[in-house]
C-alpha cells in the first residue's frame, strides 16, 4: 500500500521525535462516511462527512498527556504543532503510581481485505431507490422510517519505538428499515451489514417483512404477565446481551477492580453454561476484521469462554500497566466477539417444536446493568417480538422488560442455532469506527425472567 | 477564535448560489473553534489528560422538501461542501412524500455567550490538576477501594447563517466534573456513592464553578460516610412503597420519561430506528393528563447557567421559555422549524404555534435535530425534603443513578440507584443498597404526590445525551425539586 502525502508528513515529524527522545504515538484517522435517514416514507436527512483526526499521545517517564486535532493534515509543521502540545501537556502532567506502556508497532501491517470500493462511492441514489422499492413493495400504507449508514475509515499508526507502520482500511456498511402501523403502532424491523455493498438484498428485506406482516396484521397484542418463560433470543438480542457481558465480565479492569461479574472466578472456573463459547476471533469474516490495536500489537484468535469454562480476560494497557499483566491486543480498534453456532435446525420455528410456549425476542431495547456485580441486565424486547406455541406464531407481544443474569440465560440455554448473522455493533457518536459480532441466528433458554409488560408495542 | 472575514464572504456567496440553484432553504455553521479538554483521576493516577480540537463547516440544504447536508474539516473545499449538500438534498427529494418545510422566519441578528468569568481553558493545566488532586487526595481512605475524579472543560465558537439573512455568533463554554468512591459491600459487590458538579441556575459557568465548594468539592466528605454506611447496609426487598427522589435521581427520570418522549422529532417517528419513538401522539396535546396536578414542566426556564442555556438553536431561532406540562396536562413539544410545520400538516390544525428553539447539532459535522434544552419541573408547594419525608408513611429517598433503560415509546421504565434511605412513619430510618424501581410512565407521573420547594430545586447538567442517526451527544440541563410518587414498584422480585 502506498503512503500518501500526510502519511509521510507524519513519518517525518515521528523521525524527528524519536531523534529527540521523545516518546510518542501517531495515529491518523480518516473516514468517508454516508448517511442516509428515511421517516414517514420520505428521505428525511442524506448526508455526507468527510473528516480527518490526528492522534497523538506522548509519554514522558510515568506522566502522559494526548491531544486529537480535526483538519486535513497539510504540513509536516501542522503534525510538530499538534505534537508539541501533547508534549507540554505530558510535562505538567501528575506522574502515574505505574509505568504507562509504550506503544510499539510490532510489525509492518497493511490491510484491506474488507475494502469494497463500490461501497465507499456508492451513490446516495442508490440508497434513496431501495427504500422506494421497499415501501412500494411492502405497502405505502405502513409507515417506515430508518437509517442506512456506509463508508470508508482508514487508520495509519506509528510511534517512535521504530520505524513500522499499521494501516487498515475498510468499508461497512449498515442498514435499517422500521415499519410501523400508524393505527395499531406495532414496529417490525429488517436489517442488514456487512462490509461489500452486496451484503444487502433489498429482496431479503422486502420478503422479510412480508413473511412478518400476517403475523402482526391478524393477531392483537399479549400481555405478558411478570415470571420465568422459555425465551428465543436472536441475534441482536443475543449480541447485546454478550457485548454487555464481555464489557462487565471479560475486560481485565472490570474483572481486576472486583466491578464485574467474573471477579469471584479465576480462569478456568464455570461462569456459563456447557454449551457456551465466546471467542474474539479478528479472522471471522462476519465481524469488522481489526488486524492490530491501537498499541501496535497484532491481534490474534483469542477464546474468552471454552465450553462455559473462562480461559482469558482482555487487557487495555492502562489496566496491563497498572496490575502488571501482559498487553493482549485489545486497546481501542474493535474487538470480533463471536459466539460459536450450536447443532440446532436453523429454522427457529422447526426447532421449537414440541416446546411448548416459546416467547422470541429478536432485539432488546436500551440494555443496562442494576448489578454489574452480580451479573444482572435489564432491558426491553422491541421489533418483531412474538409468541410461539408448537412450532407456530401465535401472536405478537407487548414490549416486555427481562430483568436477569448473564449466568442464568447464559446457564440454561438448550438450542443454539446452527447459523451464525452479522450483528453491526457500531455507533456513529464520535469517529467512524465500525464494530461487528457474529452470534448465533438465535439461541433458546429455558428460564428467563420477564419481569414487566406494558399495554402496548 | 473569531471568524475570517474571507470565510464569512465564501459561505455568504455560497448561500446565494445554492439559493439561484433552487434551495428552498439552506443554512451553515462555521465553527471556529470547538475545544474540550478532559482530566481523569483514577486512584490518583491522571488516566486521561487529552485536548481535543475541531473546526470546519457544516452546510444544510433544504431542496424539494428535503434535506441534503454535508460537512467538511478542510477550510480550502468550502464551495465543494455546499455543492454536496446541494446534492444530496437534490437525492433526497426523489423520495418525498411529506415535503419539509421551514415557514418563513425574518432575518435577525444574534449574539450569545455563556457567562464566563475564568475561561477554563485560560487557567494553566498544573493548577486544574492540582485541585482535582486536592479533590482526591480527601476522597482517599484505606478502605475505599476505588475513586475517581473527573473534569471535562468545552469552549465552542460557532457562526451561523442562513438563507434568509439571519446571522448569528455563539461562544458557549461548559464545566462537567464529577467525584466517586467504591468499596466492596459484605456480599463483595461494589457500591458506590458520587457527586456530580451541580448548578443553582444562577451564576457563571466558567472554571470558577468547579473551585466553588458548595457545588461540588464540599460533597467530598458527605459521599464517603455515606458509602461507609452503604456497604453494611440491607438490601432493599420487593414491594410497592413511594418513592421520594432527590434532584441527583430525579433529573434522570426526567430526563428519560419526559424529556425524550417529548421531542417532536421522536413523536412523528424519525427515530425509530434508533432511539425509538414517542407513547405521545399529535392529538395528546392539550388532552393527555400525564401527570398529577403537581407537575408542571418548563422547557429552558430562562436558566442562565446550564449546557442547556444557549441563547440560540442551531437553525438561528432564540431559545424559548415555555411549558410542556401545566399542571399534569400535556400541552407542548421540544420542537424545530420544520416539525413544527409537519406535525401541524400532519394534525390538520396548529398544535405547535412557533419552534420551541431547540434544534440542536452536537458539532458542525451533525445536522441539528430536536433536542432537549433545559427541560425543568417548577418547584411546588410542598416545602423541603424533611416536610416530605415527615409526610410520608412508607417509602424510600432515591438519589443518584446506576442504571437506566427504558421502554422504545418511553412507556415504561426501571432505574437502579446508588442508594436508599428507607422511611418509615414520617422518619428515615436506615440506609438501603442496591435499590432499583420501575413503572409505566403516565400511571408514574400521575401518582406524583409531592412537589419540594424552591430550596429543594437543583439544576442538574447533563454532558452526554446520545440521540440520531448519525449519533450525536449533547448536552443540556435539569432544573429539578425534591419530587415524590406513591405505590410505585420498587426492588427486584424474588
Amino acid at each position: 500500500m502506498q503512503k500518501n502525502k500526510a502519511q509521510e508528513m507524519i513519518s517525518a515529524v515521528r523521525a524527528r521525535a524519536a531523534a529527540r527522545g521523545v516518546n510518542a504515538s501517531f495515529s491518523l484517522h480518516c473516514e468517508k462516511s454516508h448517511l442516509m435517514r428515511i421517516g414517514n416514507n420520505s428521505v428525511s436527512l442524506n448526508t455526507s462527512e468527510h473528516l480527518t483526526r490526528l492522534d497523538i499521545e506522548v509519554i514522558n517517564g510515568r506522566r502522559t498527556g494526548s491531544h486529537t486535532q480535526m483538519g486535513d493534515v497539510t504540513s509536516e509543521e501542522y503534525v510538530e504543532k499538534a505534537l508539541q502540545i501533547a508534549v507540554a501537556k505530558a510535562e505538567v502532567a501528575s506522574e502515574k503510581d505505574y509505568q504507562p506502556i509504550s506503544v510499539v508497532v510490532e510489525a509492518n501491517v497493511a490491510e484491506n481485505a474488507q475494502y469494497d470500493q463500490t461501497l465507499e462511492h456508492l451513490d446516495p441514489a442508490f440508497k434513496a431507490d431501495a427504500y422506494q422499492q421497499i415501501i412500494d413493495n411492502v405497502g405505502e400504507e405502513y409507515n417506515f422510517s430508518g437509517s442506512w449508514s456506509s463508508g470508508s475509515m482508514e487508520l495509519f499508526l506509528v510511534s517512535t519505538a521504530n520505524e513500522n507502520t499499521m494501516h487498515h482500511l475498510a468499508t461497512d456498511q449498515d442498514f435499517n428499515v422500521v415499519l410501523k402501523h400508524p393505527q395499531k403502532k406495532w414496529e417490525l424491523r429488517q436489517w442488514k451489514s456487512g462490509w461489500r455493498l452486496d451484503h444487502f438484498d433489498v429482496e431479503d428485506v422486502i420478503n422479510g417483512f412480508r413473511g412478518l406482516l400476517p403475523t402482526y396484521e391478524n393477531h392483537a397484542g399479549y400481555k405478558l404477565e411478570p415470571g420465568e418463560y422459555r425465551v428465543a433470543l436472536g441475534s441482536a438480542a443475543i449480541a447485546e446481551v454478550v457485548m454487555m457481558a464481555c464489557y462487565t465480565g471479560f475486560y481485565g479492569r472490570s474483572y481486576e477492580e472486583k466491578q464485574g461479574w467474573t471477579s469471584k472466578y479465576k480462569k478456568g472456573d464455570k461462569v456459563l453454561g456447557d454449551n457456551i463459547n465466546l471467542v474474539d476471533e479478528p479472522a471471522d469474516d462476519k465481524t469488522f476484521r481489526f488486524g492490530f490495536d491501537m498499541m501496535g500489537k497484532v491481534r490474534g484468535r483469542f477464546p474468552l469462554v471454552k465450553d462455559g469454562i473462562l480461559r482469558n480476560l482482555m487487557y487495555d494497557s492502562m489496566t496491563a500497566a497498572k496490575y502488571g499483566r501482559e498487553l493482549t491486543a485489545h486497546t481501542g480498534g474493535s474487538a470480533s466477539i463471536v459466539m460459536q453456532p450450536g447443532s440446532a435446525d436453523s429454522d427457529l420455528l422447526a426447532a421449537v417444536k414440541g416446546l411448548g410456549r416459546v416467547i422470541y425476542v429478536p432485539a432488546l431495547h436500551y440494555l443496562n446493568m442494576p448489578n454489574a456485580s452480580q451479573g444482572i441486565f435489564t432491558g426491553s424486547s422491541r421489533f418483531n417480538a412474538v409468541l410461539i406455541e408448537n412450532g407456530k406464531v401465535v401472536s405478537p407481544i407487548f414490549s416486555s422488560r427481562i430483568t436477569d443474569s448473564f449466568q442464568n440465560v447464559f446457564g440454561n440455554v438448550s438450542l443454539i442455532s446452527s447459523e451464525a448473522e452479522t450483528v453491526n455493533l457500531s455507533n456513529t457518536y464520535g469517529r467512524r469506527m465500525p464494530e461487528a459480532a457474529s452470534m448465533p441466528s438465535y439461541i433458546v433458554s429455558d428460564k428467563v425472567k420477564i419481569t414487566d409488560s406494558a399495554d402496548s408495542f | 477564535m473569531s471568524l475570517s472575514a474571507e470565510i464569512k464572504l465564501q459561505i455568504l456567496q455560497n448561500i446565494e448560489r445554492v439559493t439561484k440553484n433552487g434551495a428552498d432553504y439552506t443554512d451553515a455553521r462555521f465553527y471556529t473553534n470547538d475545544d474540550s479538554e478532559t482530566l481523569f483521576l483514577y486512584d490518583g493516577n491522571l488516566e486521561a489528560n487529552d485536548t481535543n480540537f475541531e473546526s470546519g463547516l457544516g452546510v444544510r440544504v433544504l431542496f424539494g422538501g428535503a434535506w441534503g447536508f454535508a460537512a467538511t474539516s478542510d477550510a480550502k473545499t468550502i464551495d465543494a461542501c455546499f455543492d454536496l449538500a446541494l446534492q444530496n438534498a437534490r437525492t433526497a427529494a426523489k423520495l418525498v412524500r411529506v415535503p419539509l418545510q421551514m415557514g418563513k422566519k425574518p432575518a435577525h441578528q444574534g449574539h450569545f455567550a455563556s457567562p464566563l468569568k475564568q475561561d477554563p481553558f485560560t487557567i494553566p493545566l498544573k493548577q486544574k490538576l492540582d485541585f482535582l488532586n486536592g479533590i482526591d487526595a480527601q476522597l482517599k481512605e484505606d478502605w475505599i477501594a476505588k475513586r475517581y475524579v473527573y473534569a471535562e472543560f468545552q469552549k465552542k465558537n460557532i457562526y451561523f447563517f442562513n438563507s434568509e439573512g439571519t446571522e448569528v455568533e455563539r461562544n458557549l463554554a461548559n464545566v462537567f466534573a464529577k467525584m466517586m468512591v467504591m468499596a466492596l459491600d459484605s456480599d463483595g459487590q461494589m457500591q458506590r456513592r458520587s457527586q456530580e458538579l451541580f448548578t443553582t441556575g444562577k451564576g457563571t459557568r466558567g472554571y470558577e464553578m468547579l473551585t466553588s465548594p458548595e457545588l461540588f468539592s464540599a460533597h467530598a466528605g458527605r459521599i464517603k460516610e455515606e458509602l461507609a454506611q452503604l456497604i453494611k447496609a440491607d438490601a432493599l426487598e420487593y414491594g410497592r412503597r413511594s418513592v421520594i427522589l432527590l434532584p441527583g435521581q430525579g433529573f434522570l427520570q426526567v430526563h428519560e420519561t419526559i424529556g425524550h418522549p417529548l421531542e417532536l422529532d421522536r413523536i412523528l417517528g424519525y427515530e425509530l430506528s434508533y432511539a425509538g419513538g414517542s407513547f405521545v401522539d399529535l392529538d395528546s396535546f392539550g388532552k393527555l393528563q400525564y401527570g398529577s396536578e403537581k407537575l408542571s414542566v418548563s422547557a429552558f426556564g430562562g436558566i442562565e447557567n446550564s449546557p442547556g442555556s444557549y441563547g440560540y438553536d442551531d437553525e438561528g431561532s432564540p431559545e424559548r421559555d415555555y411549558l410542556l406540562i401545566d399542571k399534569g396536562l400535556l400541552v407542548n413539544a421540544l420542537s424545530s422549524r420544520a416539525m413544527i410545520d409537519e406535525a401541524n400538516q400532519k394534525a390538520g390544525r396548529t398544535v405547535f404555534a412557533e419552534s420551541g428553539g431547540a434544534a440542536r447539532a452536537t458539532a458542525f459535522y451533525r445536522a441539528p435535530i430536536d433536542r432537549m434544552t433545559n427541560v425543568n419541573i417548577l418547584p411546588g408547594n410542598d416545602g423541603t425534603l424533611e416536610d416530605i419525608i415527615a409526610g410520608t408513611e412508607d417509602g424510600v429517598v432515591l438519589d443518584n443513578p446506576v442504571s437506566w433503560s427504558i421502554g422504545s415509546n418511553r412507556e415504561h421504565f426501571h432505574f437502579g440507584c446508588e442508594i436508599a434511605w428507607e422511611v418509615k412513619n414520617g422518619k428515615k430510618t436506615r440506609i438501603l443498597r442496591n435499590p432499583t424501581y420501575q413503572g409505566h410512565t403516565v400511571e408514574f407521573y400521575n401518582s406524583l404526590s409531592a412537589v419540594g420547594d424552591a430550596s429543594t430545586w437543583r439544576v442538574w447538567q447533563v454532558d452526554n445525551c446520545g440521540k440520531g442517526e448519525p449519533n450525536q451527544i449533547m448536552q443540556l440541563g435539569h432544573g429539578i425539586p425534591v419530587v415524590r410518587f406513591d405505590n410505585v414498584i420498587t426492588g427486584e422480585r424474588k
